[in-house]
């Protein structure tokens, strides 16, 4: 019943607004006689301002300054007694009448008050003055010049509570992103909207064809795009061409040299077998090596079997070239863009290419002006290329830090070498010649946009739009031999796997705009619909031809691992929404939003949600009673809004049970046989919903030079779409399926200061941001309080009244120093341990240390996020210094870069292990050194605690840009406007007290999902980038 | 104006682009309504419950829980070193692994007679099938944490947070039950196309139900008159005989799938359906990875000598020096241990070095050593269950045995011995049966030897003859209640230690029972905080 009660207005809306269309758009008005103004637009200095708005104050008609400040515009007879309004970013926008002037020319002064920036909101654009809700805007100069081929990783920190962590610092691999921390313990994904278009690929966006990035963080910005906008909605807005422009080229490029930095350092070889003595005698076992084998081992020093070995230095470039221009009704932007980061594992997997990550980028805006109608198309085609090593890197760090230091990887006639202490793999035969997987994806964005002035106050939009994605990943597996023994890969597996989708997203909208003396009205009411479909087929076969990989005799098709691409991933969502903005003098803002979604992932009477929010601002400092004032407080604003957001994050048809057939489920005679599944449905399934207050305060002091943004935010998120975590696995289920169970608390505030300073010819400006947020688990699933899940040796915990996901074990209480102490301190029942041994406490006191003595021992999620530019200008030179970082995180590592001779694995102990528990060393930060099986072992490493736990807070120097653009006195000459090169440095400096593994990896996905893996450290490590770049414009 | 009817004609595009519907299906599974109709899916769904009755990990692992072999990885290594909480990981996913069985059953149970078009017989074949594998997850259950939730029906979330747990004697009586009505109506395998081979049969039933009344301890009787219905009904109940290669059983893949001893198998198939555990199970020398479980000196030692004496028996002719010669030949079929004459693939042979220093090649990939950390902790590695055709990474196509003929005459002495009726008939059909086809000759090992010391023989016939085969050791050690004594001290590897200590046999793991509590596992701490009606065992 609702599905049809929502549907029928939606199409009838739509019909409307096409038929009004129709009857309007035949009625274009025809120019009149005009008059001819031209004029120069220059800053205070003089200096040309290129790209200035000229406009005549309340019409559509105008053009924008060129390269030398220059502009023309032509104006009818009726509007000579109107001004024509100058403005530009960051310049105090100017007026000037008409009148019969042929010539006006302006200086503009430099405004530090951003407030009259536009800022892209949800199907539109507001004046950052008039703004209620909470949004920032990340524009194109703080995205640009960063050797990133990702960017979301130029983003990191550049905007408060916009929370990105790379969990791998392989290239072409994903980032977390999380706007204003972790709300549910579902799906945490933002919205990604762009150029209006819902759900784009932010990953594979060139960097420099980015205008600008909004970021919605609260209800009221947010609630127009209602579903799935409680996570928060990312706007992306590319680059376009401006009417009235000369064309220009643009030439943007850098090249520069990845260097790995190796943080884990094995010790010598024989320092590990002299370590191995101890961890035995330790363990009362006879010591392994004689003081001869030792000695023998130093004489004999290092071997190549480590890291550093298997790692090189690497390339790293990219380069954009741009057009753009535009004449009096059409204006155009297109570029291309080349980018690609070499791996710094070495090798090619034995074909083509060394390992790494290529984008392929194009893109082509346009815009055109018919009469009443503005019509923007835009199309862009992106390929990205990833290859990448078949046997991943978590076995290669692994392996090659598992051996001691005395192997070597390769002998003297090349031949590659295994041993008898750990390795299953020769991981630098792997890499030279193992196979290569690699990934392509060839993705098509277009959006067709249409907007229609039916009167000066009413305005129509039509946008029809969406993404083609194209996705193949080949994998060959190539056999590589050993010696003496061991081989790799002799599966010979190949595969291909092709998916295919496509989403489209489908708006109408109509917006009415009327100002009745000192009251401003906007109402904007639209219907929209998105659509999604998924497909994808996979062939895989093994034992293929060894030189080829081509199928030949004894070739098996693996059928549990080829399919075709029956299953069709599909998903619909209709929406009505709408905004009604109000304000008086501009002083009191009011603003209220509404969404109606339709999911096709609910049952039949849960499919539909109702979003609504209202905000609210008022600009004290226009008040009467700051006069006063006015002079030191430029501006002072207050905001708040409250709202209810959605989110559907979950898999298409989990609401319906279904049965699934599939292969190799048995066998009778040696013959296989499939089998069937049941998936267990839930009907019940309806909207995730998030309730959230959003307080703010901006304020300008100093004439507006210096800027504070202060946010606060409490948002309540209920009807959480998890797996239900209150049924015993007696009733069948390990997992399962999502409910809407739980509740969560977020809350947080985030702070912003911009600070401008002008001294003569040098202009500085200090931009900082620093944010925090703290969920909380309200409800997990009915009463039940806790769920834990067993992570290797420790545990993840989630228990009602705490973070969502939390590290859990036993604290320890420093070490046994003596007999005595061990004799009359609880300890685990059955262990028998001794002095260097780690002592826990005993938090409930009854004498013995077991599970109930377990407690919470980290919260793995960032706190505390900062990020600081400092930008210099001073004649032809320029710097920018950015540092980026957490404050407060507890991160738990485990496997061989933890424990010394790991666990059934590891051989080593590496240069941060050797501050171990002596009789002389009693506040060591590892336990004495003992062998697996142990009792020592079983005490220290067996039990999970807080032996584990490290601090993951740091400080990066992320970026260093330092840059001279020559005179275009001098580069005119060659017919340059421009031409600026500089030095570019990235992850140049880290400052953490974690120091084997980069503070930034983690286990986690943007959800802090339970069950997601403990961190064994075996990460690639962190590039620095040293480069140089070069921008031309002609 | 030619353009503007250009965008007129794309926004009525755009206006219908938008009418997507939102009733959505997916186009690569069945509804609730329409599965159990098609008669190929009600295969599928049994052939499913099939595949998860029981897996290769949990064969293979459960055997270091007892003192036939050590794991120095994972859960066993905690279980049998005695230190664990209730939180421990394996005693929740075993739990979990056993009741997600049942459910898969109790769903085919509740909803094939949907099916009407495949005949009534079948149907009831179908369901008697699926109530063995229902009743078989039941029997772990027990065996492993006493008391539990019997669950005969698909429960309802509210149900399974609220259901108590059913004395033991009743699930057992329940699954005994399911296992004599099964026995009652299944076909016996000399009824069977070979096609169905690896399905249930009426012998199986009657296979497991021995089982479950010899652990009961006190059904002797009842035991004794199942093994005799096998042994002697045949035609009515199954034809079954002892298969003339021991190893073959094990190594050979013609006779692993096709021998007269298979009574009930987990199958496989080659390339398609596989096992791995291998991998981490061979000397490294010839492919394997890690040892990841190996066998123990202490199980070494209980293959008796060819004579028949045990190897502490006076006169048995035992060389410690020498200790591998003229033994129990299954010894031979089932542990590498040094300088063990490998048999590859082709036929040929390679010595597996294992002593220290003892290997001339460099590499010294199999010898014991202190320092290596994929070698094997004890000095051994495992033979039996070695597939000579496995694929790259020994992903094997063997079946797994979980009931052999062998067990049922075992089960026969073991009975007829506690009812006082062992005697030389009785031998010659089992022991004596046994240890013939193993290879024994000498009439010291297969005559009988009178009923002196005659438990122990015949629990240590067990343990040699079931090595490595599903756990069944770590069974036997419960209901003998043998484990204080077995499962308490050090477990040891080969004579290549310090000879100070243990004669030089190493040490290989401490290890700790108590006999008050561990005979039974905790029930998962997690589960019982979703079910308050769940009561912890005595201990925890």
């Amino acid at each position: 019943m609702k599905r049809t009660k929502w549907v029928f207005p939606l199409a009838l809306v739509k019909c409307c607004i096409v038929a009004a269309l129709m009857l309007t758009t035949s009625f274009v008005v025809q120019a009149q006689n005009t008059q001819t103004i031209t004029g120069t637009v220059t800053d205070s200095s003089g200096a040309p301002l290129q790209g200035a708005s000229v406009v005549v104050e309340g019409t559509s008609i105008g053009t924008t300054t060129d390269a030398n400040g220059n502009y023309t515009i032509n104006v009818s007879e009726q509007q000579k007694s109107k001004r024509l309004v100058f403005s530009f970013t960051n310049y105090v926008t100017q007026q000037a009448l008409i009148d019969d002037n042929s010539t006006i020319n302006v200086s503009l002064k430099n405004n530090y008050n951003t407030l009259n920036d536009v800022v892209v909101v949800g199907y539109g654009t507001q004046r950052k003055l008039s703004l209620t809700g909470a949004v920032d805007q990340v524009t194109s100069k703080d995205i640009e010049n960063k050797p990133v081929t990702n960017v979301l990783q130029a983003l990191q920190g550049e905007a408060p509570n916009l929370i990105i962590q790379q969990p791998s610092l392989d290239p072409g691999s994903g980032v977390n992103l999380n706007v204003r921390g972790i709300g549910t313990t579902g799906d945490n994904t933002p919205l990604v909207v762009i150029d209006g278009i819902i759900g784009g690929n932010i990953n594979t966006i060139n960097p420099n064809d980015i205008a600008s990035v909004s970021v919605l963080k609260d209800a009221g910005s947010a609630a127009i795009y209602g579903s799935r906008a409680a996570n928060g909605v990312i706007l992306v807005t590319t680059k376009s061409g401006k009417l009235n422009q000369k064309a220009t080229i643009t030439y943007d490029g850098s090249y520069g040299t990845q260097v790995p930095r190796v943080l884990v350092h094995k010790v010598s070889a024989w320092e590990n077998a002299y370590y191995k003595n101890q961890a035995l005698i330790n363990s009362d076992l006879p010591p392994a090596y004689t003081p001869e084998q030792i000695e023998q081992l130093k004489d004999e020093g290092d071997g190549t079997w480590d890291v550093e070995h298997l790692l090189k230095n690497a390339p790293m470039q990219q380069h954009t070239l741009s057009i753009s221009g535009g004449s009096e009704k059409n204006s155009y932007y297109i570029s291309g863009g080349y980018q690609n980061q070499g791996s710094n594992l070495i090798g090619n997997g034995g074909f083509g290419k060394d390992f790494g990550y290529q984008v392929y980028n194009l893109r082509l805006n346009q815009s055109s002006i018919i009469g009443r109608l503005k019509t923007n198309v835009i199309l862009s085609y992106t390929k990205t290329r990833n290859k990448t090593n078949t046997v991943g890197d978590n076995n290669i760090f692994a392996d090659a830090n598992r051996v001691p230091h005395n192997y070597n990887w390769t002998d003297s006639a090349g031949n590659f070498l295994t041993n008898d202490v750990a390795s299953q793999y020769n991981e630098y035969g792997v890499l030279k010649q193992g196979g290569y997987g690699q990934s392509d994806n060839d993705e098509i964005f277009g959006n067709f946009n249409g907007q229609l002035s039916i009167t000066n106050d009413l305005k129509l939009t039509g946008v029809f739009g969406g993404t083609l994605n194209a996705y193949n990943d080949f994998f060959r597996r190539q056999q590589v031999n050993y010696l003496p023994a061991g081989v790799y890969g002799d599966d010979r597996t190949v595969f291909d796997n092709n998916s295919k989708s496509q989403l489209f997203n489908t708006q109408l909208y109509a917006e009415y705009t009327k100002t009745i003396s000192d009251n401003y009205f906007k109402i904007l009411l639209g219907a929209s619909n998105e659509n999604y479909e998924q497909r994808g087929s996979q062939i895989q076969k093994t034992f293929t031809d060894p030189y080829l990989g081509t199928p030949t005799t004894g070739t098996i098709v693996d059928p549990a691992n080829s399919y075709n691409s029956i299953a069709v991933d599909q998903s619909s969502l209709s929406s009505l929404f709408g905004r009604v903005n109000y304000s008086f003098q501009n002083k009191y803002l009011l603003e209220g939003n509404f969404r109606v979604d339709e999911s096709s992932k609910f049952a039949k009477g849960n499919r539909t949600g109702f979003f609504p929010s209202v905000s609210a601002g008022w600009v004290i400092s226009d008040e009467k009673f700051m006069d006063a004032v006015k002079n030191s407080i430029g501006n002072l604003k207050l905001r708040a809004s409250y709202g209810t957001l959605g989110n559907q994050n979950v898999g298409s048809y989990q609401y319906q049970a279904t049965y699934f057939n599939y292969p190799g489920a048995y066998g009778f005679n040696n013959t296989v046989v499939g089998g069937a599944g049941y998936v267990l449905g839930n009907p019940d399934l309806t909207w995730e919903r998030a309730a959230t207050l959003n307080l703010g305060i901006d304020a300008g002091l100093l004439h507006n030079s210096l800027t504070i943004s202060f946010d606060y935010f409490n948002k309540k998120t209920t009807d959480i779409l998890q797996s239900r975590q209150d049924v015993p696995l007696i009733f069948g289920l390990s997992t399962f399926p999502d409910f809407n169970v739980a509740a969560v608390r977020n809350q947080g505030w985030e702070a912003l200061v911009t600070y401008t300073l002008t001294t003569g010819k040098v202009t500085q400006s200090f931009s900082a941001n620093i944010a925090d947020n703290k969920n909380k688990l309200l409800q997990l699933t009915g009463g039940v309080s806790k769920q834990i899940v067993n992570q290797d040796v420790f545990s993840l915990i989630r228990e009602v009244g705490q973070p969502i996901t939390q590290y859990y074990g036993y604290e320890t209480n420093g070490y046994f120093q003596n007999e005595q102490d061990v004799e009359k301190s609880p300890k685990p029942a059955g262990v028998t341990v001794g002095p260097g041994d780690i002592k826990f406490k005993d938090l409930n006191n009854d004498g013995v240390i077991d599970d109930s003595d377990k407690t919470i021992l980290g919260n793995p999620f960032p706190r505390y996020t900062f990020g600081f530019t400092y930008r210099l200008s001073w004649k032809g030179f320029d710097a920018q210094i950015f540092i980026q970082g957490v404050g407060k995180r507890d991160e738990f590592l485990r496997g061989e870069l933890v424990e010394p001779f790991h666990y059934n694995y590891g051989a080593t102990v590496y240069t941060h292990q050797t501050d171990f528990w002596t009789p002389d060393n009693p506040d060591a930060r590892y336990p004495r050194l003992a062998v697996i099986g142990s009792q020592s072992n079983n005490n220290n490493w067996r039990l999970g605690s807080d032996n584990y736990k490290y601090d993951a807070a740091y400080m990066r120097l992320k970026n260093v840009n330092i840059g001279y653009t020559l005179p275009a006195s001098l580069t005119k000459r060659w017919g340059v406007q421009k031409l600026r090169v500089a030095f570019i440095g990235q992850n140049l400096f880290t400052l953490s007290k974690l120091k084997f593994i980069d503070p930034e990896t983690t286990e986690f996905d943007n959800r802090v999902n339970i069950y997601d893996y403990s961190n064994s450290a075996r990460s690639y490590p962190l590039p620095v980038f040293y480069g140089g770049s070069l921008e031309i414009t002609f | 104006m030619k353009s503007n009817s250009l965008y007129i004609i794309l926004f009525i595009l755009t206006a219908t682009a938008g009418c997507k519907k939102i009733d959505l299906a997916p186009t690569d599974r069945f509804s609730e309504s329409n599965f159990w109709t098609i008669d190929d899916n009600v295969y599928n769904a049994l052939n499913n419950n099939y595949g998860i009755a029981y897996n290769s990990n949990l064969y293979f692992y459960n055997e270091a829980l007892s003192d036939n072999a050590y794991s120095p990885s994972g859960d066993v290594n905690a279980i049998s070193a005695g230190i664990y909480t209730p939180s421990l990981a394996k005693f929740q996913q075993d739990w979990g692994y056993y009741y997600s069985t049942i459910l898969s059953c109790n769903l085919f149970l509740a909803n094939v007679d949907q099916n009407k078009t495949l005949d009534a017989a079948t149907i009831s074949r179908l369901k008697l099938e699926t109530r063995f594998l229902r009743a078989f997850e039941h029997f772990n259950l027990v065996k492993w944490y006493g008391d539990v939730p019997l669950v005969d029906h698909v429960l309802t979330p509210e149900e399974a947070q609220t259901i108590q747990r059913t004395p033991k004697q009743q699930v057992l009586d329940f699954i005994v039950s399911e296992l004599q009505a099964a026995a009652d109506s299944l076909p016996s395998n000399n009824q069977i196309p070979q096609s169905e081979n690896g399905r249930i049969t009426k012998g199986a039933a009657l296979a497991l139900e021995a089982r479950v009344l010899l652990y009961e301890g006190d059904k002797m009787q009842e035991v004794a008159n199942i093994c005799e219905q096998l042994m002697n009904n045949q035609q009515t109940n199954g034809t079954y005989s002892l298969n003339s290669s021991y190893a073959d059983l094990f190594n050979n893949p013609a006779v692993n799938k096709n021998n007269p001893e298979d009574i009930w198998s987990l199958q496989y198939v080659p390339s398609v359906r596989t096992w791995s555990e291998f991998f981490d199970f061979a000397p490294r020398s010839v492919g394997g990875r890690v040892s990841s479980m190996a066998p123990t000196q202490e199980l070494v030692d209980s293959y008796i000598m060819l004579n028949g004496k045990n190897i502490h028996d006076a006169g048995s002719g035992y060389d410690e020096n020498n200790p591998y010669v003229n033994r129990d030949p299954r010894l031979t079929a089932t542990v590498v241990y040094d300088q063990y004459k490998w048999v590859n693939a082709d036929g040929s042979t390679k010595i597996i070095y294992i002593k220290p220093g003892s290997d001339p090649d460099a590499s010294r990939l199999d010898e014991y050593s202190q320092t290596s950390e994929s070698s094997s902790k004890t000095g051994y590695y495992w033979r039996k269950y070695w597939d000579p055709t496995a694929l790259s990474g020994f992903a094997s196509g063997l079946n797994l045995h979980m009931i052999r003929y062998a067990e049922i005459l075992l089960d026969y002495a073991e009975a007829e011995n506690s009812l006082g009726k062992m005697d030389a008939t009785v031998w010659d059909k089992t022991i004596g049966a046994l240890r013939k086809r193993a290879g024994f000759t000498d009439a010291g090992a297969l005559d009988y030897p009178g009923n002196t010391n005659m438990t122990e023989i015949i629990r240590n016939e067990r343990r040699v003859e079931l090595a490595m085969e599903g756990g069944l050791r770590m069974d036997d050690i419960k209901r003998w209640k043998i484990a204080e004594d077995v499962l308490n001290g050090y477990v040891h590897g080969a004579r290549f230690g310090d000879p100070s200590v243990d004669n030089g046999y190493i040490r290989v793991q401490k290890r700790q029972f108590d006999a008050s509590a561990n005979y039974l596992w905790p029930i998962p701490s997690s589960e019982i905080a979703l079910d308050k009606n769940l009561t912890q065992n005595p201990g925890y």
